[in-house]
């Protein structure tokens, strides 16, 4: 057994609404996998129905070898919707979800104290979670998810709502659980954030799984694309011939070019309209997949 | 299981931790205390009433305040008793005058204090005999005559607020007369303009002639609710004119009062035995008993499950409930709370019980009951203790899984009260049906609705001084506890749903629709989406 998850043919319906149909994925031992997804395409549901607390109405789930109910206590969970209760303190908020996956009380109170300390949370240990900032009470959530150890670890957007320190921060805990052997399952719908850190991509959309496998992989799936940098107007690209798509974010852009399409051609009308700090060709960014597969059935 | 108990500890300790579990305890003391207090306390503040009379009689208002000043003088005495044999430091502040009465307020029966003041006035200022002055003792009757004047001329020479302190029930506290014994038709018109500016309460005016009928008597105020002046004044007034009517048809008084003797019919029970007994006030208060109790049930079952429900619907609305369910099913988190929150109530409602005990204790005491009125045996009588408490766990388990399921649904506060009312108008009807089922405990409404489980546990506290049979007692708990394992099995498929479910608040057919759906199923509306 080298996954610590598997998903097959798994189906969920909601009344007459398909919400997650069919879907089956594999979750190596030791990776970091990202579930995305637009809003509304299934990853929370599947997301729960790994954490049993939904149930599948077809097909099979199997974590860490065993039925997901049986293993609770070795899973930890960040959905995306979470809270702390507002009226206690933040070190016995943390040992309290210690307690409930199972660690004694008097080792999960100890770790809650090392944690917060550890996350420079120390001086918090004993003020209500109500005083907390939004980004101080996600850092608890998170370490309150990490607190008992778990094997498996699914983080629903994790970075949602902190700041570029706490970011980097929570993302190197990650890169942390993984150098530990530890397998991180993560949710997001910003593409910059799976590329940088995720082994595996898993796209959902509707309800269905639109493609999986290692990132680069999945990248190498889509075409080659140009990637400028540069300063000035714009609009320049609008007026380029024999280009098939544009993702333009101000100061960098993304060309795909139809068949047979120069690039130095491509090259020369913009240095005569902008000032370009870099032009070169490679594979599609995450950003880029995601669209063409999510727009691409969504027109269809 | 340990889980369950994680979930419950924690759920106690939070909410007995709160300022609102404090306030909650003395609540209910603080309640009962105001409201037999405030009314006292009132009464205390009210500004005695001024009025004034208009004597067309000549004669009518000197009885009126001949009879005033002899039940005035009554309570100075009895309370001059009271104080004796209360102890010597009160007594000893008292004028000589009443002091050396003691002997002789010693030998008078119950009640004949009022009798023997009347009669003192009577004596000093003639007038009308006063009924019953033949029965007094010898002694009384020569202090009567030997002391009777100087008695009235120092009454009559007291200040006011010294008069008021030797009783508190004399008159001067209540009402007071303002000069106005002219008769001329021109005062009343004075009158009306004082009564318009509230300078004064009232005036009343007495007829030309009040022995023959009430014919020019009347009561002029602008107060229309407080009728306590003219039916003080009234009714003195109305003794006066009855004595002279007796003595002008030359009825004996004693005759008159005889004929108007009731006919009583003595109140008696059977005992278990089958002998008549004689019915104590006692006796009445344990059939009435049930009723505070279950008054203190309602209360204690609707606010614990109460707390349960807002409590879930805080839960949900902080968002903390999914990372729970990461760790523990819907059905241990679920019966956590509920044991938690039952835990709590219990803690609650343990300590209202110690307040209602050791309130029937003393507070009749202080209210001048007497001692031999024991409320506090009757409050901490096992049968009506142990079904308190055995009915409020029943009562709240049964509602709590009501709540609790409604709960789980709601996002707010404010949709959670939404969705109380209906809950509440069903709940009325025990409260209302209280008096009625208290009067005939193993009557038909009793013994029906008994057998209505969401009425159960109050109708039968209700009837405990009945005491309903054991076939009752055995048939009505069953059907509760069946009804109680149903509802917690309903409340525990709508919670598991419910919690997750964000947005509107589903339709009560929908929230069926889920108790119906077998286990794992989650059906869901079919316009929104899970993501």
């Amino acid at each position: 057994m080298n996954n610590a998850l598997t998903l097959t043919s798994v189906t969920k319906r909601f009344g007459s609404v398909v919400a997650v149909e069919d879907v089956s994925v594999s979750v190596p031992y030791g990776s970091i996998y990202g579930f995305l997804g637009p809003n509304g395409a299934g990853k929370t549901t599947t997301i729960r129905m790994i954490m049993s607390i939904l149930y599948p109405d077809a097909g099979s789930i199997t974590v860490l070898g065993s039925a997901p109910e049986t293993i609770k206590d070795r899973l930890g969970y960040l959905p995306e919707e979470k809270g702390l209760y507002k009226k206690m303190k933040a070190g016995d908020m943390l040992a309290y979800f210690g307690k409930l996956k199972g660690m004694a009380s008097g080792e999960a109170g100890a770790r809650a104290t090392k944690l917060l300390e550890q996350f420079g949370l120390g001086e918090w240990t004993d003020k209500k979670c109500e005083a907390l900032s939004k980004g101080m009470g996600q850092k608890v959530q998170i370490l309150g998810t990490l607190i008992h150890d778990p094997e498996l670890v699914i983080l629903d957007e994790p970075f949602a709502g902190l700041d570029p320190v706490n970011v980097e921060i929570i993302r190197d805990l990650i890169l942390e659980l993984r150098r530990r052997g530890r397998t991180v399952i993560f949710s997001t719908h910003v593409m910059e954030q799976a590329e940088q850190i995720c082994d595996y991509i898993f796209l959902i959309n509707k309800g269905r799984k639109v493609l999986d496998g290692t990132l680069a992989e999945v990248k190498s799936r889509g075409d080659q694309g140009l990637v400028v940098d540069y300063d000035g107007d714009g609009s320049v690209f609008r007026r380029l011939p024999g280009v098939r798509r544009i993702n333009d974010a101000g100061k960098t852009a993304e060309i795909f070019l139809e068949e047979g399409t120069n690039p130095q051609e491509i090259l020369k009308q913009l240095v005569d309209a902008v000032t370009v700090r870099r032009f070169d060709m490679r594979e599609p960014s995450l950003h880029e997949v995601f669209i063409r597969a999510v727009g691409g059935e969504n027109d269809a | 299981m340990r889980k369950i108990f994680l979930v419950a500890q924690r759920e106690y300790l939070a909410n007995v931790k709160t300022k609102g579990f404090i306030v909650g305890i003395l609540f209910f003391p603080l309640l009962l205390t105001v409201m037999i207090a405030a009314p006292q306390l009132l009464e205390r503040t009210r500004s005695a009433r001024r009025y004034a009379v208009v004597d067309e009689s000549g004669w009518l208002l000197a009885a009126v305040e001949q009879r005033i000043t002899g039940t005035d003088l009554g309570y100075v005495f009895e309370s001059v008793l009271e104080k004796h044999d209360e102890g010597a430091e009160q007594f000893s502040q008292l004028p000589p005058i009443l002091q050396n009465l003691v002997p002789v307020l010693r030998q008078l029966q119950p009640g004949q204090a009022f009798v023997f003041a009347r009669h003192l006035v009577a004596a000093v200022d003639g007038g009308l005999a006063v009924p019953g002055a033949e029965r007094l003792p010898q002694a009384a009757r020569a202090v009567a005559v030997e002391r009777g004047a100087a008695i009235l001329e120092w009454w009559r020479g007291l200040p006011p607020s010294e008069a008021k302190a030797l009783s508190s029930r004399v008159s001067m506290n209540r009402f007071v007369r303002v000069n106005g014994t002219g008769s001329s038709a021109s005062r009343q018109a004075e009158l009306n303009r004082r009564v318009r500016d509230g300078d004064l309460f009232a005036y009343f005016v007495i007829g030309a002639d009040p022995t023959t009928g009430s014919e020019g008597s009347k009561y002029v105020s602008n107060n229309l609710t407080d009728e306590d002046l003219r039916e003080w004044f009234g009714s003195n007034a109305s003794q006066q004119v009855r004595a002279r009517r007796l003595e002008s048809e030359d009825i004996d008084p004693e005759v008159a009062q005889w004929i108007q003797e009731p006919l009583r019919f003595e109140a008696l029970k059977l005992s278990e035995s089958g002998e008549e007994e004689q019915i104590e006030e006692r006796d009445t208060l344990r059939q009435w008993a049930p009723v505070a109790f279950v008054y203190l049930l309602w209360i204690s079952v609707w606010s614990v499950s109460n707390m349960l429900m807002m409590n879930t619907v805080e839960e949900k609305s902080s968002r903390v409930i999914e990372v729970l369910l990461s760790s523990v099913s819907p059905v241990q988190l679920l019966a956590g709370k509920i044991a938690g929150i039952a835990a709590t109530g219990l803690t609650l409602v343990s300590s209202w019980l110690v307040f209602f005990v050791l309130g029937t204790k003393f507070v009749p005491r202080l209210m001048g009951a007497p001692p031999s009125l024991d409320l506090s045996s009757l409050a901490t009588d096992p049968t009506y203790i142990l079904s308190f408490l055995a009915y409020f766990i029943l009562g709240y388990l049964l509602y709590a899984a009501i709540l609790v399921g409604l709960g789980s649904v709601c996002n707010t506060v404010s949709d959670a009260q939404n969705m109380l009312p209906p809950v509440m108008l069903f709940l009325i009807i025990p409260l209302v049906s209280m008096i009625p089922i208290g009067r005939d405990p193993n009557g038909m409404l009793a013994q029906v609705m008994s057998f209505i489980p969401p009425f159960t546990p109050f109708v039968m506290m209700n009837r405990a001084a009945g005491p309903p049979t054991t076939m009752e007692y055995v048939l009505t708990t069953a059907l509760l506890v069946l009804s109680i394992v149903a509802a917690l099995w309903a409340g525990a498929k709508i919670f598991r749903i419910g919690v997750l479910l964000t947005g509107k608040p589903p339709k009560l057919k929908e929230i069926l629709r889920w108790v119906r759906a077998p286990v794992g199923m989650v059906p869901v509306r079919s316009d929104r989406r899970e993501r």
